[in-house]
């Protein structure tokens, strides 16, 4: 690792100023999980000349229910919100989530906040420098991506602009559910993002002089029925390869409300609105559900290599709304 | 023979178990000394180049920077076989060869130099699969190795080093065969070992030509060899090893890290440590070869093997080392497992723009049976034979022999295993589970169960030399003089046991000296499975030695013959009267006693496991879970429970049963990169997804040493992988040939289509 400043903050304001003073030259820590990798390894475009940690920083640690709204500090980590009964009650589905990510170790350090923030896992972009690296992608200064070409094994499968990286945050897709708002600070006060216009084709809505305060979640519809599932390779550690979020109410056997979001397979969380459309007003059987997996894949273009996702997002999306309707039988 | 023992086959701690779980034991990283130095690696980006030029002048003003060499500044040592691959070159033949070295006053300088140093390359295509690396115009790794076709041969293994096994009258065995199966089947994911703690070396130059290198090997006395040769003979080498985090083969050679520590040395007159990061380890330190056979077998409708003909092609990567050392043990272990009266199968090494492979546990065997067992499945389904009552048939049996390594025919003098595979197979529930080829044994909507099976076993339990001391004290303590190092299977803690059992003296008198080539007669080291008898004998022999030297001795004193005289805890006594006895101080405390022991090599006993493994597949996305594994083996004698019960757990990881799920290098066959040298992206089994392991241990005595054991060593990894192929297969009802198992090509063989790779 090469030597960096080294800030703490204790508060949002001080983090902006110093971001500000760096002009984009300084890279927020707070559990450092990604973070920590990424400079050892070399990784980033450039190098940070200073590190802001931010976990000083005493009002983003909690969640807490406003008036309705779920606010989710950027602070709190992933294993708070993986056992917060709130959360497993009312929210399961991000429970869950953050239940699925890393490890006991990481979840016990790493937060919410730079879970979304988080780079992207390509290995084309995280090729280590030192080993004949950096492979030069549109993210680091060149004019396409490597990987379209190359392994693309886990790569996205829609909505690539250009890179195909996928955004690896099981967050993100749990979010989607819940239409969540992202709430970003900088100089010029605060704005709301929705967490699907969060990501852009190379990064995040984030400014360079910007950081996020807090997730906060809209009321969701009574008596709702949730799950998420994620399909790795191995049961702990791996990132997803798809994963499904999935939340419906129901008026008696029919669809009255659904959401579906799907993780890593594009550059963002995808929310299916089509499959979600044809669900409504429809009770759920093979027939619907099998066309709700064909509408939620429809516009998918996997390169040459990674066509078995859509195969598994497929089925994963079967397999979740088989499980809300058998649990909403039961419930009844 | 002494029936009870005193330490063989108990439960003890291992010697140093405290020392690592309290972090107080010193591997390599953790060595400092005054004034030493740090080395890192420039590695090139690109497979295949010249370099036409390099400017390393701003890396050598960069403050704290000591030393920068290049090709143009080191003498010409080389390593492979034959020793082509120089230290450092002109010409770079994989991402990630070393094209400078620096010394600076810490890692991250080092680091940072490494970027200023500017590097004209002409870049050269790169080949990266063996047929492509055969055709006539594909680029040429080395001159003397035209059409990238490695010389064959195995300098160390002797004039007739196996490289081929030909016996017999192949036509004739076809004629008498009731099916014949034939095709191209691979083995060719280049798993990673990954032991924990990465690769390195401390090295002190010392003028003219001394130098002592600091390791933490597998086999600490091969490097000293290793290294003069390197040296073309001009170095005087002294290794210093201390404990190893693991190694699973890998850390048996690390030439060239030693020598890029040695020149750094040389260059700055300081001790220097060069300690690879964990993606250089992953990515330029060695992986297992990848192995692809074009093959044909006959058979019996009674599994009997009539005829094996084929080519086997290895692809070493960009040299090899030891490659043509995995050909002639592979050759011999798949004679072991498939006893057959007519064989011609070719061997042809090939070498190709990427990382080089080395040693690796399985040696070969693995390399080859991963590849050859498909083949043979296919022949048993047409036959319609159990592939339990196969293995049973063919694996090699009293009266059997083979062509070991050396190309010399070995009468087997070993125990009959059909005992333990029967047992192994009862455990399992093998007769209920197995419901014929390609079927599966439950079926649970889209969730299908298959089992398969596979075996594994070894000659190189007794290969090459070993020797030892032992030294006795009059306080009645001993060490044992050897230069093996403990590399995770606790057999440091075994040799202590091994002289203590034949001294009768508590474990806790025994001692090991460091593993100093210096100090130390020559060992081998724990390899090829060789550490519980090879090893084992020579320090059984000298305790013996020892304690024969000590009983005439104490006869002298006590007017009476040796062999009238034992001793038990530090005291000899009169056999006939045990009360009679004389403490060892009366040998006086100006006197120690030396044993000398030696083994001799002996490659006519095999070890053997067999491995059961049930899968279950979701066929709608291709997910693959290891459900079940029996492990069954005879070792002769148990010399230390939860040792061998480890060994033989270790059947999972550093490429064995998980590379047929989820362990592979990725390499981009396109530009060369190995895509996932990293702990996230390399698939590597958590503690927190253990199928469900059994282990069927039996106890047969073996014609070996006194404690008539020959343990399990490397082989455990073995067995599994073929057998997952095979599970797979019965479970889906379609045949999947490739390694490993990804939810894609599961998907494609469901789909009925050829998966690549």
């Amino acid at each position: 690792m090469k030597l960096f400043e080294h800030h703490q903050v204790r508060s949002v304001t001080q983090a902006i100023r110093l971001l500000e003073r760096y002009g984009g030259r300084a890279k927020l820590n707070a559990g450092g999980t990604d973070l920590l990798g990424l400079l050892k390894a070399d990784v980033l475009p450039e190098y940070p000349e200073a590190v802001i940690d931010i976990k000083p920083i005493r009002n983003l640690k909690k969640i807490k229910l406003e008036k309705g709204l779920l606010k989710i500090g950027a602070l709190v980590k992933l294993a708070d919100l993986a056992e917060s009964s709130l959360m497993r009650s009312q929210y399961p589905i991000l429970a869950e989530a953050a239940l699925r990510i890393g490890s006991p170790q990481l979840r016990n350090v790493a937060t919410i906040g730079g879970n979304l923030c988080q780079d992207v896992r390509c290995w084309y972009y995280r090729y280590p420098c030192h080993i004949g690296g950096p492979i030069l992608c549109l993210r680091k200064g060149g004019n396409t991506c490597p990987a379209v070409r190359g392994d693309h094994r886990y790569h996205a499968i829609m909505g690539g602009k250009g890179c195909m990286a996928v955004c690896p945050s099981d967050l993100a897709t749990a979010l989607s559910v819940y239409d969540a708002q992202v709430v970003i600070s900088g100089p010029d006060g605060e704005r709301n993002v929705l967490i699907m216009d969060f990501y852009y084709p190379l990064g995040y809505a984030l400014q360079k002089n910007e950081m996020v305060k807090e997730v906060f979640l809209p009321p969701i519809p009574q008596s709702s029925k949730q799950k998420f599932i994620k399909f790795t390779l191995r049961k702990p550690i791996d990132f997803a390869l798809v994963s499904v979020a999935c939340l419906l109410g129901f008026k008696g056997d029919e669809v009255a409300d659904a959401r579906i979001a799907l993780g890593a397979i594009s550059p963002s969380p995808i929310r299916a609105y089509g499959a979600e459309k044809r669900l409504i007003g429809s009770p759920i059987n093979e027939t619907i559900v099998h066309e709700v997996a064909e509408i939620a894949l429809r516009d998918t273009k996997p390169l040459s290599g990674n066509g078995y996702k859509v195969n598994i997002a497929k089925t994963l999306i079967k397999r979740v709304l088989a499980d809300l309707r058998f649990n909403q039988k039961v419930d009844r | 023979m002494d029936e009870t023992f005193r330490h063989i086959g108990k439960k003890k701690a291992r010697v140093d178990a405290l020392d690592i779980v309290t972090g107080k034991a010193k591997f390599l990283n953790d060595l400092k000394f005054p004034e030493m130095l740090h080395g890192a690696v420039l590695r090139s980006p690109h497979p295949h180049a010249l370099i036409k030029d390099m400017d390393k002048t701003e890396a050598e003003s960069l403050p704290g920077v000591r030393a920068v060499l290049t090709w143009k500044d080191v003498p010409d040592w080389r390593g492979g076989t034959p020793r082509y691959t120089r230290i450092l070159d002109q010409k770079v033949r994989y991402v990630g060869d070393a094209v400078a070295l620096i010394a600076a006053e810490d890692e991250e300088i080092a680091r940072e130099a490494t970027k200023r140093i500017r590097v004209e390359y002409e870049i050269l295509p790169g080949v990266f699969d063996m047929d492509e690396a055969q055709k006539p115009d594909a680029p040429q790794l080395y001159e003397q190795f035209p059409g990238n076709v490695v010389t064959p041969g195995m300098p160390f293994f002797g004039p007739k080093s196996l490289r081929e096994v030909v016996m017999g009258n192949v036509e004739k065995g076809f004629q008498d065969a009731e099916v014949i199966s034939e095709g191209i089947f691979g083995y060719e994911n280049i798993p990673n070992p990954i032991p924990l703690e990465s690769p390195g070396a401390i090295a002190l130059w010392e003028e003219p030509n001394h130098l002592t290198l600091w390791v933490s090997n597998q086999a600490s006395y091969m490097d000293k060899i290793t290294l003069f040769h390197v040296t073309n003979r001009t170095v005087n080498v002294r290794i210093i090893g201390g404990p190893c985090g693991g190694s699973f083969g890998s850390k048996f050679m690390s030439w060239q890290i030693q020598c890029y520590a040695a020149l750094l040395s040389r260059a700055t007159g300081k001790p220097l440590k060069l300690v690879l990061t964990k993606e250089e380890h992953l990515a330029t330190f060695t992986l297992r070869p990848a192995s692809r056979i074009h093959a044909k077998v006959g058979m019996k409708k009674d599994g009997t093997l009539t005829a094996i003909q084929g080519e086997w092609w290895i692809d070493t990567g960009y040299y090899s080392m030891t490659t043509q050392a995995q050909v002639a043990v592979g050759c011999g272990e798949l004679q072991i497992m498939a006893q057959c009266s007519n064989w011609d199968l070719r061997t042809k090494i090939i070498c190709t723009n990427r990382n080089a492979s080395g040693i690796v546990r399985g040696f070969g065997g693995q390399e080859l049976k991963c590849a050859f067992i498909p083949l043979l499945s296919l022949a048993m389904e047409k036959a319609e034979i159990d592939p339990l009552e196969f293995l049973k048939k063919n694996f090699v049996q009293p009266g059997g022999g083979y062509f070991w390594r050396d190309g010399i025919w070995y009468d087997y003098r070993g125990i009959d295993y059909r005992k333990v595979m029967e047992e192994g197979a009862e455990r399992f529930g093998w007769r209920e589970k197995w419901k014929g080829w390609l079927k599966p044994t439950a079926v649970n909507g889209p969730k299908r169960r298959g089992v398969g099976v596979g075996i594994h076993g070894n000659a190189d339990i007794g290969e090459d030399a070993s020797e030892a001391y032992v030294r006795l004290y009059p306080d009645a303590t001993a060490t044992i003089h050897s230069c093996v190092t403990e590399h995770g299977t606790g057999q440091i803690t075994n040799y202590i046991r091994m002289v203590a059992e034949v001294l009768k003296i508590p474990m806790e008198w025994v001692s090991l000296t460091p593993a100093d080539s210096m100090m130390t007669p020559y060992e081998f080291g724990p390899a090829g499975s060789r550490g519980t008898y090879a090893i084992g004998a020579a320090v059984i022999a000298a305790a013996e030695d020892a304690k024969k030297t000590l009983l005439e001795l104490f006869a002298k004193k006590m007017s009476l013959q040796p062999q009238d005289l034992d001793t038990e805890d530090g005291f000899v006594f009169v056999k006939a009267r045990p009360d009679k006895r004389l403490s060892w101080k009366a040998m006086s405390v100006d006197r120690t006693i030396t044993g000398y022991g030696r083994f001799e090599p002996d490659y006519s006993l095999t070890n053997c496991m067999i491995s059961f493994v049930e899968v279950e597949v979701d066929t709608e996305t291709g997910k693959l879970i290891l459900l079940r594994v029996v492990n069954a083996t005879d070792v002769g004698r148990i010399i230390d429970p939860p040792g061998l019960e480890n060994q033989l757990n270790g059947c999972l990881g550093s490429g064995g049963i998980d590379s047929a799920i989820f362990e592979e290098m990725v390499l981009d066959r396109k530009r060369g990169y190995l895509l996932n040298a990293n702990l996230i992206d390399y698939k590597w089994r958590s503690f927190l997804e253990l199928p469900v392991i059994k282990n069927v241990v039996l106890e047969t005595p073996m014609p070996t040493h006194r404690f008539q054991a020959v343990g399990v060593g490397e082989i455990a990894t073995s067995p599994g992988p073929s057998a997952i192929l095979m599970a797979v297969s019965n479970a889906i009802g379609r045949w999947v040939h490739h390694y490993p198992l990804t939810p894609e090509r599961i998907l494609m063989a469901l789909r009925g289509e050829e998966a690549q790779g």
